[in-house]
């Protein structure tokens, strides 16, 4: 029975540092461009169409590797995640998160495959993220829903804070665009097995949109910001 | 409409020997010893054609690729999207400079664009794209672009940009903030495993020039207009191209 244990990955309770980062949140707040809750369905429709396939996806991968019998060469896929994430800022926030959750990973689920992983460095968060379900005993589906689960929630937490929004109206948000990313996860999940039957990582979607990318970069310069990321 | 067209760059003993064989609608015109102009005859591409070019650059070969007039995406009928594919492949000291003039998306079209670059490593590219959404008054329409440059086989960029002008998720706080213009410039080669990069905004322009985890940067720009985002591109190359000069 592995439910329980993915509801905990699914928890902000979990101590995995994701407090510290607002998924872009921040940024597009302080230049007035996220002023509400309309603007935040945007927002999270705008995330689930340019990096969510990409998340999702190496999710996806990292469980089927941790939990497939086969030798990893995870240097490999994570050098793919590093070539789909330009910004050097977002490469940064998303190997903080990895490092934080594989400390945690290691410690609650311990498993050889997340030791393989933990000395490749400091692994990208989505590769992580699929290792930890792994290791928690679920499957590629579940890890690319929490992968977009965190993308969400991540970003609806950071405007709850920054903006004062309703945190019910915020959740109603949230579980409007996590209809969506149902369907996101379930495409990224069939690309990844696709993936790694093949150990091709150019199958790996590698969407994005120009201003997040763009804001990561302004925001990692900026002097005082609440969030890392 | 379906065509592809190649072209093949040696490096002489005094200058480049140039090959190529166009395929109408794409049409290729040397206009110089290292430089080769794109010429689209006939308008568009139209929704339903399948456009390529393939390029081949030798060892040490120099190329500037450039286009005559900017590509105008219209829709076409029934509605199907236009691809436009370029694969080329640097071999060790080539240099490739790639700087079309800008795409524009019609409303109500779409361009699904590939540019795949395979280097060894010693060679050196700069990329440039520019992506206008709509003519003067249009919202513009959907623009699909994947760049992917690849170093010795191993993947260093790979990045789709996803852009549509009636789709208020793409055009809002995660997709484009409503800017009209997309601006890009890759540059790759060695030398460029640091600095310089930088960020900056102002009124009616934001860019940001990031390094890749590799010898490469990422210069990602948002305007109003296609004259502030051209003028950012322009000044980034000649940077580069003096960066590269200094190098050698």
């Amino acid at each position: 029975m592995t439910v329980l244990a993915s509801l905990l990955l699914a928890d902000s309770r979990l101590p995995t540092g994701g407090h510290a980062h607002s998924g872009g949140v921040e940024a597009a707040v302080e230049r007035g461009l996220l002023r509400d809750e309309a603007d935040l369905a945007l927002f999270l429709a705008g995330r689930l169409l340019g990096t969510g396939p990409v998340v999702a996806a190496v999710a996806a991968v990292g469980c089927l590797l941790a939990a497939g019998a086969a030798p990893v060469d995870w240097a490999r896929w994570d050098t793919a995640v590093s070539a789909r994430t330009p910004s050097a800022a977002a490469r940064e926030a998303s190997r903080a998160q990895g490092a934080a959750l594989l400390r945690t990973g290691r410690r609650v689920w311990p498993s050889t495959a997340l030791e393989a992983l933990s000395r490749t460095g400091r692994p990208h968060h989505p590769l992580v993220l699929g290792a930890v379900v792994a290791a928690a005993g679920d499957g590629a589906g579940a890890a690319a829903l929490l992968a977009l689960h965190h993308l969400l929630g991540g970003a609806c937490a950071a405007a709850v804070r920054l903006l004062g929004l309703d945190p019910i109206a915020v959740a109603a948000v949230q579980a409007y665009a996590s209809r969506s990313a149902e369907q996101v996860a379930l495409g990224a999940a069939r690309l990844a097995r696709e993936a790694v039957a093949q150990q091709e990582t150019r199958l790996l979607p590698s969407t994005g949109t120009p201003l997040p990318e763009v804001l990561a970069e302004l925001h990692a310069r900026t002097e005082v910001a609440l969030f890392a990321s | 409409m379906k065509a592809r067209a190649e072209l093949t760059v040696e490096d002489g003993p005094d200058a480049p020997r140039l090959r190529w064989r166009c395929a109408p609608p794409v049409l290729l015109r040397p206009t110089g010893p290292r430089r080769v102009h794109l010429v689209q005859v006939g308008g568009g591409p139209l929704g339903g054609d399948d456009l390529a070019l393939d390029v081949d650059l030798g060892a040490g070969s120099h190329l500037q690729l450039r286009s005559a007039a900017a590509m105008v995406v219209q829709p076409g009928r029934p509605p199907a999207a236009a691809r436009w594919t370029v694969a080329a492949a640097l071999a060790s000291g080539a240099v490739l400079d790639w700087q079309p003039e800008p795409t524009v998306v019609c409303d109500g079209a779409e361009l699904r664009s590939r540019m795949a670059v395979a280097m060894q490593r010693g060679a050196w590219a700069v990329l440039r794209e520019m992506v206008v959404l709509g003519r003067a008054g249009q919202r513009g329409g959907r623009y699909h672009g994947e760049l992917t440059v690849e170093l010795d086989g191993a993947p260093l960029l790979a990045h789709t940009l996803l852009l549509d002008g009636a789709d208020p998720a793409l055009a809002g706080p995660a997709g484009t903030g409503g800017a009209r213009v997309v601006g890009m410039l890759a540059v790759v080669g060695a030398g460029l495993d640091g600095p310089p990069e930088g960020a900056r905004e102002e009124p009616g322009l934001r860019w940001a020039c990031s390094a890749l985890d590799g010898p490469g940067q990422l210069l990602l720009a948002l305007g109003d207009s296609p004259s502030a985002v051209s003028a950012l591109l322009d000044r980034s190359a000649q940077n580069w191209s003096e960066f590269r000069s200094a190098l050698s």
